[in-house]
């Protein structure tokens, strides 16, 4: 499973505060509410019942009294139910002998012995509050008080408070959201600074005024920015002062085996041979500073332009003394560093010059999202355990081995690699239908 | 005035260079710093100058600029240095051509040799083109804007030429690079800068050309 992000732990933390202390204070805040309306209203239903109490007494004084005119006497909403018991009989306005039916006999019994109660009750399914007020021995008066009104009133309040301590959770996860984003937003800036530099941009800083709170951060990514480019910028210097030094002798080499090379005749045999070595050896040193500097510089980022990629071949095999009629592929252009791609082209076709007996075919297209060139050779093909290092930098196939090869550097393929992986791309080597060699290089952004 | 003047303060490259090129049948001569160069150049003009970058004392670029000064003579960067910016940097101070050390004697010559055809008239010659108020007249070796003489270099005037023979045509940089330098394959850079300092001789406002215009992703053409 994917490890939820910064972002998603905050967002999920402000929440959960937001639900915790949100429920609570509701929770609380509906306790108390609840207690004191319930404790008003019992007390109203107290008071009440023995105002009734009283006028229901005044109503008994004479012999015979009509107890349901007396209780019907009585100024009672429809949630009040007031009930008489008198000698162990039942009296009330209407014939709703349920009522008696539910209070409690704790209470019955205490209010025939003569003490005033109260209790909370369930009448007909709804809630309610029994007062019972002794009037005299025989006599109990008893007022139920529905409480239903207010129950609605607390499920009202329960809803309302449940929905404040969503909302209020909404809130905290969009404040953990906002925050986070906030928080993040220098680091973004980070983020896109890295990209410049990765992009080539050294001049790319951070400002540490922006953000005091992360000076630290801005700083030290600055330092090593700074470091980086100085170390870069080192590296680049010694890859300059290394050519620079290495190219001067080899000027004087090349010159003057070209001055032994015009005077071969008038050499006897063993001078001729030790000149043509060393023209021979001027040359290849000459190939090899040039692979060794184009290597260290490869790993700078691709140069990329429009490129017609089928003129740089049809370029690089006239230069070679190749039929162009070999190239197959489009004529569009591509989005891609020229000098690279063709020097990957010259050294796949001089790689298979040199050991493929000479490129077969050299083919253009777009696969997948990718660019890709193929170059088809018909020599003995590239052997297994070979494939794997082959684009190794100072590797010689077997083939090369062979042959006593000493022409080629060593690093012509490991420069195919470096180009194509300059273009985020990769290259490799397959075995071609019918014998030979395959090299293909994969190069992605090739549109449509 | 025939002859090839080698500057350069590596004598062993000098001295070399000096043999091979003599081998190739030029009259060679060398000079160890840009003074020494600059002073044969005004003494006994050679028809061609190499010379390298890093030189003690004034450097190649400040060396190229003063040759520049007093007349067109072709002038070969061969340098050890090989980024962008000193290549930029020589060809805008006047160079004609910029050879990356070590150079083969083959290659080198080569050059020279492109660089003395561009001297001579066109093979087709005509007596004018005119696009506009710019005026060539390939057979004097004239060019004039808006009645002015403009002095060209030779690579700048071939260059010229080149395009003026093609009007309203577009030429590519490898095109261009064949018939000005005789280059099968070279750098596209020789052409941009030769195109930028042609463009500030012939052009009113060499940011926003008239005549010499680019043709993205295709190369150059000429107009009226």
């Amino acid at each position: 499973m994917r490890p939820v992000g910064l972002r998603g732990r905050v967002i999920a933390g402000f929440a959960a505060g937001a639900l915790a202390l949100s429920a609570s204070m509701a929770l609380v805040s509906y306790q108390l509410i609840r207690g004191s309306l319930l404790a008003e209203r019992e007390r109203t239903a107290v008071r009440a019942a023995y105002f009734n109490a009283t006028v229901v007494n005044a109503g008994l004084i004479g012999d015979e009294p009509d107890m349901v005119e007396i209780l019907r006497s009585l100024d009672t909403g429809s949630d009040r139910r007031p009930v008489l018991r008198r000698a162990g009989i039942w009296y009330a306005r209407s014939a709703d002998s349920g009522v008696t039916a539910s209070i409690p006999d704790p209470l019955l019994r205490m209010a025939e012995a003569g003490t005033p109660g109260k209790q909370r009750i369930r009448a007909d399914g709804q809630p309610a509050v029994v007062v019972a007020v002794p009037l005299s021995d025989s006599t109990v008066f008893y007022q139920i008080d529905s409480l239903q009104e207010l129950e609605r009133t607390f499920q009202t309040l329960a809803a309302v408070l449940t929905l404040v301590a969503a909302m209020t959770t909404g809130a905290g996860a969009a404040l953990g959201w906002y925050a986070t984003g906030y928080v993040l937003r220098p680091l973004r800036s980070v983020a896109s600074a890295a990209q410049e530099i990765t992009a080539g941009d050294l001049s790319a800083r951070l400002d540490p005024a922006s953000e005091p709170d992360l000076v630290q951060l801005t700083t030290s990514f600055n330092h090593m920015v700074d470091q980086l480019a100085r170390r870069m910028e080192r590296d680049r210097r010694f890859a300059a002062d290394v050519s620079h030094e290495l190219r001067s002798p080899l000027q004087t080499l090349a010159a003057a085996a070209s001055v032994l090379g015009r005077r071969r005749e008038r050499l006897d045999d063993r001078t001729a041979m030790a000149a043509d070595l060393v023209t021979g050896e001027v040359a290849r040193f000459q190939a090899l500073v040039d692979d060794l500097l184009e290597l260290a510089r490869s790993d700078q980022p691709a140069d990329r332009r429009p490129v017609r990629v089928s003129e740089l071949a049809r370029r690089v095999c006239r230069t070679r003394g190749i039929s162009d009629q070999i190239i197959d592929g489009e004529d569009g252009t591509w989005l891609v560093d020229e000098h690279r791609i063709e020097q990957l082209l010259a050294n796949l076709v001089d790689n298979a010059l040199r050991y493929g007996g000479g490129p077969t075919a050299i083919r253009l297209g777009c696969q997948e999202g990718a660019h890709y060139i193929e170059v088809d050779d018909e020599g003995p093909g590239v052997s297994p355990e070979d494939k794997e290092v082959i684009f190794d930098r100072f590797v010689r196939g077997r083939t090369a081995r062979a042959r006593g090869d000493v022409d080629g550097t060593g690093l012509g393929l490991a420069l195919v690699a470096e180009h194509a992986s300059a273009h985020g791309g990769r290259a490799t080597v397959h075995d071609r239908p019918g014998g030979g060699a395959r090299f293909r290089i994969e190069l992605p952004g090739c549109g449509r | 005035m025939t002859g090839v003047l080698v500057i350069e303060d590596d004598d062993r490259i000098r001295l070399s260079l000096v043999l091979a090129l003599e081998d190739e049948g030029y009259a060679a001569r060398g000079a160890a710093t840009a003074e020494d160069g600059l002073r044969q150049q005004r003494h006994d003009p050679a028809e061609t100058v190499l010379v390298d970058l890093m030189l003690p004392g004034i450097d190649g670029f400040e060396c190229i600029r003063q040759l520049r000064r007093d007349d067109d003579v072709p002038i070969v960067v061969v340098s050890a240095r090989d980024d962008t910016h000193d290549i930029v940097a020589a060809l805008e101070a006047g160079a004609d051509d910029y050879l990356v050390k070590p150079v083969a004697v083959k290659e080198l010559s080569a050059r020279l040799r492109a660089l003395r055809r561009r001297g001579r008239a066109m093979a087709d010659p005509v007596p004018s083109l005119v696009f506009g108020d710019l005026v060539i007249r390939p057979e004097a070796g004239e060019v004039t804007v808006r009645g002015r003489p403009v002095a060209l270099t030779r690579t700048e005037f071939r260059l010229l030429c080149e395009l003026a023979e093609h009007p309203g045509r577009v030429l590519s940089r490898q095109q261009l690079l064949r018939r000005v330098w005789e280059y099968e394959v070279g750098d596209d850079r020789l052409v941009d800068v030769h195109v930028g300092r042609l463009r500030q001789k012939i052009e009113e406002d060499s940011s926003a050309p008239r005549h010499l215009v680019t043709v993205r992703g295709l190369g150059y053409k000429l107009q009226r």
